[in-house]
């Protein structure tokens, strides 16, 4: 453990990677949400943020899953660089590159479980036929191959996860963005969820996850520290946090 | 995202607010359905005083004078004596002319039936027999046209005005402004409503030689003439022709095209036109009224507006959700947009069952006969629907507008 690495070091061809990044919030007092940050994800890599609140966990996530914009510095997903890109151009590459797991889960609440999974697919054009099926395919993926047709409400905070999980793979994104997935959770769920992140991760599936718990960020290979927006050390987990 | 999609999440969420939904769409409905029920009313009310006209058309035309007064507005007949024998005689000799009617009223002021009599609320008018003979306007219920100087025809409503009414070959006197009397039999009864309108009571009496009313022609002469004449052609396929040579002759040759005072004008008019005025001025008023009804269409539309952008509000995070899944601005646009429409379509198809049926109930309760407006069906319909197009602009615009981020940091 603790051993600091420089955020260039890591391999070639990165998913994504953030090149001096700042985001500042001029709410009066300018904040430095994020104040000059390099890092990039290489590909099948599962990465953990850690840092105090405030410290710009969800602003980073944002920017590399093109929901945000920086003020400075570049992020590129997939070898395509942002800042190239027109609004609309973005929200496709989001809709296809990324896929975003909330603490809250964020399910639209009308919408039933398959539905919810098949929304990025629906913003995506996706070919109607073959939709539903990658749904159920996705929803018994994650366990919940007998919910489908249930509504959000009708689902445990931990089912509801795992629906936002199943919807964040709609589309087989390279990148599996997760702000505080276990947040909500109490701890046995938190660990089923992290099971499922391990498994995805073992599949080849990169994933960034912001979380405030050392304990689940140590299922991750890697956990970068932030503190006031700036990268404080990039640790290593060493052996399995299973 | 294509149509179906939005379609379908988009009903979705008006199914989800099924309370404020129809309080949405009530403002439509109401608005559609008193249009249509206002357009069912004035086409009824037409079908109703003309529809009779319509199939009984006849072909004949009225000849009278028009002034314009010259305080206010609108027009008034004029009952001046222009129209001469000479130009009777002139009109009875064009071609496919059937007869020429003088219409000369005499100042009668009692009507008298043995012991009853009638003071005021009847029209006499001396005319000739060939009015009630050779027209086919005019149905003679009983008895035949008159052929003496004592014999008259009369019509319904005067039959009504006695309690044992009257029938062919009863005795009726007429008393005059001047003191005079002079004693009548009915030779027959002519129904003459054919137009729907409430017709006065009337006595027809020959012109020889009750009506006496003379002018002083351009020639210097002394001539009998009358306020009015009618004109019958010999069939419908004529009577346009005779109403062109009829007009032709007054604005060239006429007497009465002299007799005239400056700024009145000579008005010839057939039952056609008259159908045609009649029905016009009916149609401006329909229109007008359904004027005033729309302005709730308005109404409606705000109330739309208003809700959109609630929801708007309320969903601002399912928005942020949207877009972090991967939706366009013209994706959000295109699904609020589809919600309004839906909306809007929704108040115009009930509004338009909901106006068909008030139509038909105000219809039936007033005995007129029911009509179906196509024409303005269709227009709410596209009404409704373009009003949830304009109503969700705005709304569908600032949705799109949300800042994901910030939709989604909201609790
Ligand atoms: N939309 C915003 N407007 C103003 N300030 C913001 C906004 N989003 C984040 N911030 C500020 O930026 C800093 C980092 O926020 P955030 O990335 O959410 O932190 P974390 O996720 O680590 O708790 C905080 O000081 C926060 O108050
Ligand atoms: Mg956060």
């Amino acid at each position: 453990m603790s051993i600091a690495r420089s955020s260039d070091e890591t391999g070639a061809s990165p998913v994504v990677s953030a090149t001096d990044v700042r985001r500042t919030y001029h709410l009066g007092e300018p904040v430095h949400a994020l104040d000059g940050v390099s890092l990039s994800l290489p590909r099948g890599s599962f990465t953990a943020v850690m840092g105090p609140s405030g410290s710009g966990k969800s602003t980073l996530m944002n920017l590399l899953g093109a929901l945000d914009t920086p003020d400075g510095g570049a992020v590129e997903i997939d070898g395509q660089s942002l800042t190239d890109l027109s609004e609309s151009e973005q929200a496709r590459l989001r809709g296809t590159k990324i896929g975003f797991v909330f603490q809250t889960f964020n399910l639209m609440p009308r919408l039933t479980a398959a539905e919810n999974v098949t929304l990025p697919m629906v913003f995506h054009d996706t070919v109607d036929e073959g939709r539903r099926e990658r749904a159920r395919t996705l929803l018994e993926r994650v366990g919940l191959g007998d919910r489908l047709d249930h509504d959000p409400s009708e689902l445990s905070g931990g089912q509801r996860q795992r629906v936002a999980i199943a919807r964040a793979l709609a589309n087989e994104p390279a990148l599996l963005l997760a702000d505080e997935p276990t947040g909500n959770l109490d701890t046995e769920t938190g660990d089923e969820i992290m099971d499922l992140f391990h498994e995805l991760n073992d599949a080849g599936r990169t994933i960034l996850m912001v979380t405030h718990e050392r304990q689940i960020a140590e299922h991750a290979d890697r956990i970068v520290h932030l503190v006031d927006g700036k990268i404080d050390e990039i640790e290593s987990v060493d052996g399995d946090g299973r | 995202m294509n149509l179906r999609e939005s379609l379908r999440i988009s009903w979705r969420s008006i199914r989800g607010h099924k309370l404020r939904s129809t309080l949405t769409t009530l403002g439509v409905i109401i608005g559609v359905a008193s249009v249509i029920t206002f357009m069912i009313l004035g086409g009824a009310f037409t079908e109703d005083i003309l529809g009779d006209v319509e199939s009984e058309n006849a072909p004949v035309m009225q000849v009278q004078t028009q002034t314009s007064p010259e305080a206010g507005t609108g027009i008034m007949i004029v009952d001046s004596p222009i129209y001469t024998e000479s130009d009777v005689a002139a009109i009875e000799g064009m071609d496919d002319v059937e007869y020429v009617a003088p219409i000369g009223e005499l100042p009668a002021v009692q009507l008298s039936n043995g012991t009853e009599s009638v003071t005021g609320g009847f029209t006499t008018v001396a005319t000739n027999g060939v009015r009630f003979a050779d027209s086919d306007l005019y149905d003679l219920q009983a008895g035949e046209t008159f052929s003496a100087a004592d014999e008259a025809v009369v019509n319904n409503q005067t039959t009504q005005l006695f309690d044992a009414n009257l029938s062919v070959g009863d005795e009726i006197s007429l008393s005059f402004e001047d003191g005079s009397t002079k004693t009548f039999t009915v030779s027959g009864i002519v129904d003459e409503d054919i137009t729907g309108q409430p017709v006065q009571p009337a006595v027809y009496t020959p012109l020889e030689p009750h009506y006496n009313t003379t002018i002083e022609t351009p020639d210097g002469e002394q001539e009998r003439a009358y306020p009015s004449l009618e004109v019958g052609a010999t069939s419908l396929d004529t009577v346009d022709g005779v109403q062109e040579n009829v007009l032709a002759y007054f604005e060239n040759d006429a007497d009465a095209r002299q007799l005239k005072t400056d700024g009145d004008t000579i008005q010839v008019q057939t039952l056609d036109d008259v159908v045609d005025q009649v029905s016009g001025i009916i149609d401006q008023l329909t229109v007008f009224i359904g004027g005033i009804a729309a302005i709730s269409l308005v109404v409606g539309s705000i109330g739309i507006a208003n809700i959109m952008i609630v929801s708007v509000t309320e969903r601002t995070r399912e928005i942020g959700i949207m877009k972090a899944v991967g939706a366009r601005k013209r994706d959000i646009v295109q699904l609020f947009l589809v919600e309004s429409v839906i909306l809007g379509a929704i108040g115009a198809v009930f509004g338009v069952l909901l106006g068909i049926g008030i139509g038909y109930l105000a219809v039936s309760m007033l005995d007129w006969p029911m009509i179906y407006p196509l024409d303005w069906i269709a227009i709410a319909v596209a009404v409704g629907v373009g009003v949830g197009v304009v109503s969700g602009f705005y709304p569908a615009w600032r949705a799109a507008k949300i800042d994901p981020i910030e939709a989604l940091r909201r609790e």
